[in-house]
């Protein structure tokens, strides 16, 4: 453990120091020529060197016998037993503190859930019946042809789902520029997708002669509204994501007609200033869903069916 | 074997007895913690080491959760008790690490 003088010198000590200065490494603790260095001194021993005395002040002497040594294994377990205790209360209040900041968020987490799930439940419900209503209405009105023209106005109404060839207008936001100090993100992305941009490429497709429009499978109605609430874009009231597709069913020159349209000049200057991604395709069949069931206004349910005073053919 | 036994007795009482904490004694919590492993890592280190002394060990235990209490106390009082308890934390962490890797050489001679 003495080291060598060559690897010794290899660690060096600048010229003109004493020899007898320096911290010799492996030195016995006993003999170590000083203690200034705290840090190395720390990592060296990290043994309290009180261990170390107190057995040179033994050796030699006897065992303690008797009540000394009884005195001396009880105050052991006495200090263990502290120990022990400290640790166990230790521990009982971190999880007794525990619950302040996470119980909080998982109560929470979990009634989201399960409200999420009867809403799944509920929805699936409401599909349930809105088909047998539909298919009730059918049956009633199959004899002359207001069936086919009622599903007509439904699908141009946003109420059931269609199907047919379009168009899919595709935007995303740009990357956001980084900042040329800092490196981070830049906050503001001007190339960011707003809401108005999705109304604007919206209205070019109504327009256009669009019959049905769905971003990012959201279709929209009449009171459909496309709106920004803090960074989110929502599409009736629900929150939609980069990147947005708007599919647009509608006759088969939609697409050309809306690319040589000024908003699509305008997204492609956009495209090239800013690297908002912009793009127009064709989709055959397109399967677009039906928006949600519209809250009725002016009417309400009643409780209990009353026959309707034309009849309803029934 | 008395010494298992101890603690085991210890944690058990903490377990039972559930004792609240009192606030002025909070941050204390986990300076006697830190302490009291230093203690007891010091202490098997000892033991292998076959010098392990009864008094020592209790004067140290003692004296650690005293001593980090009252520098902990002292930087309350001067608005520095966080800095310095972690500086009490890192201290008396570096030797539990030091500790522990000498009871793994004696252990393991690794």
């Amino acid at each position: 453990m003495t080291g060598d003088p060559a690897t010794r010198d290899t660690r060096g000590a600048p010229a003109g120091t004493d020899p007898a200065t320096r911290d010799i490494p492996g030195a016995p603790a006993g003999a170590r020529p000083r203690a200034g260095d705290f840090l190395t001194d720390l990592f060296r021993s990290p043994l309290d060197p009180g261990y170390a005395a107190a057995a040179r002040r033994r050796a030699g002497r006897p065992a303690p016998t008797g009540v000394r040594r009884a005195t001396a294994v009880g105050a052991r377990a006495a200090a263990l037993l502290g120990i022990g205790f400290v640790l166990a209360v230790a521990h009982q209040h971190v999880v007794a503190a525990q619950p302040q900041t996470t119980r909080a968020r998982v109560g929470l987490a979990a009634d989201v859930l399960a409200r999420r799930a009867e809403t799944d439940d509920l929805s699936r419900r409401a599909d349930r019946l809105r088909e047998q209503v539909a298919a009730e209405r059918d049956a009633a009105l199959s004899a002359n042809g207001e069936g086919a023209r009622l599903r007509d106005l439904e699908a141009g109404a946003g109420l059931a789902a269609v199907r047919g060839d379009g168009t899919v207008v595709r935007l995303a936001d740009a990357a956001p520029p980084v900042d040329p100090v800092t490196g981070r993100p830049s906050t503001t992305n001007p190339g960011r997708v707003l809401d108005h941009d999705l109304q604007d490429v919206a209205n070019e497709l109504w327009r256009l002669g669009a019959e049905a429009i769905a971003i990012n499978g959201e279709r929209l109605t009449a009171t459909t509204t496309i709106r920004a609430a803090g960074g989110a874009i929502l599409v009736d009231f629900r929150p939609i994501t980069a990147p947005y597709q708007v599919s647009a069913i509608g006759p088969h020159d939609v697409r050309s007609r809306f690319v040589a349209s000024a908003t699509a000049k305008r997204f492609r200057a956009y495209a090239a200033t800013y690297r908002m991604q912009f793009s127009v395709r064709d989709r055959a069949d397109l399967t677009l869903p039906a928006a949600g069931e519209p809250s009725l206004r002016y009417a309400h349910p009643i409780a209990s069916p009353v026959p309707s005073a034309s009849g309803g053919g029934r | 074997m008395i010494a298992v036994l101890a603690t085991l007795v210890g944690v058990a009482l903490g377990v039972v007895l559930e004792p609240t904490v009192p606030v002025a004694l909070q941050p204390y919590l986990p300076i006697a913690v830190i302490a009291a492993l230093d203690a007891v890592f010091g202490g098997i280190r000892a033991t292998l080491d076959k010098i392990f002394d009864d008094k020592q060990f209790v004067v140290s235990f003692v004296s650690n959760v005293l001593v980090a209490g009252l520098i902990v106390y002292l930087g309350d009082q001067l608005g520095v008790g966080g800095q310095l308890s972690t500086g009490v934390v890192v201290v008396l962490g570096v030797r539990i690490f030091g500790n522990v890797a000498a009871i793994r050489r004696h252990l393991f001679r690794a």
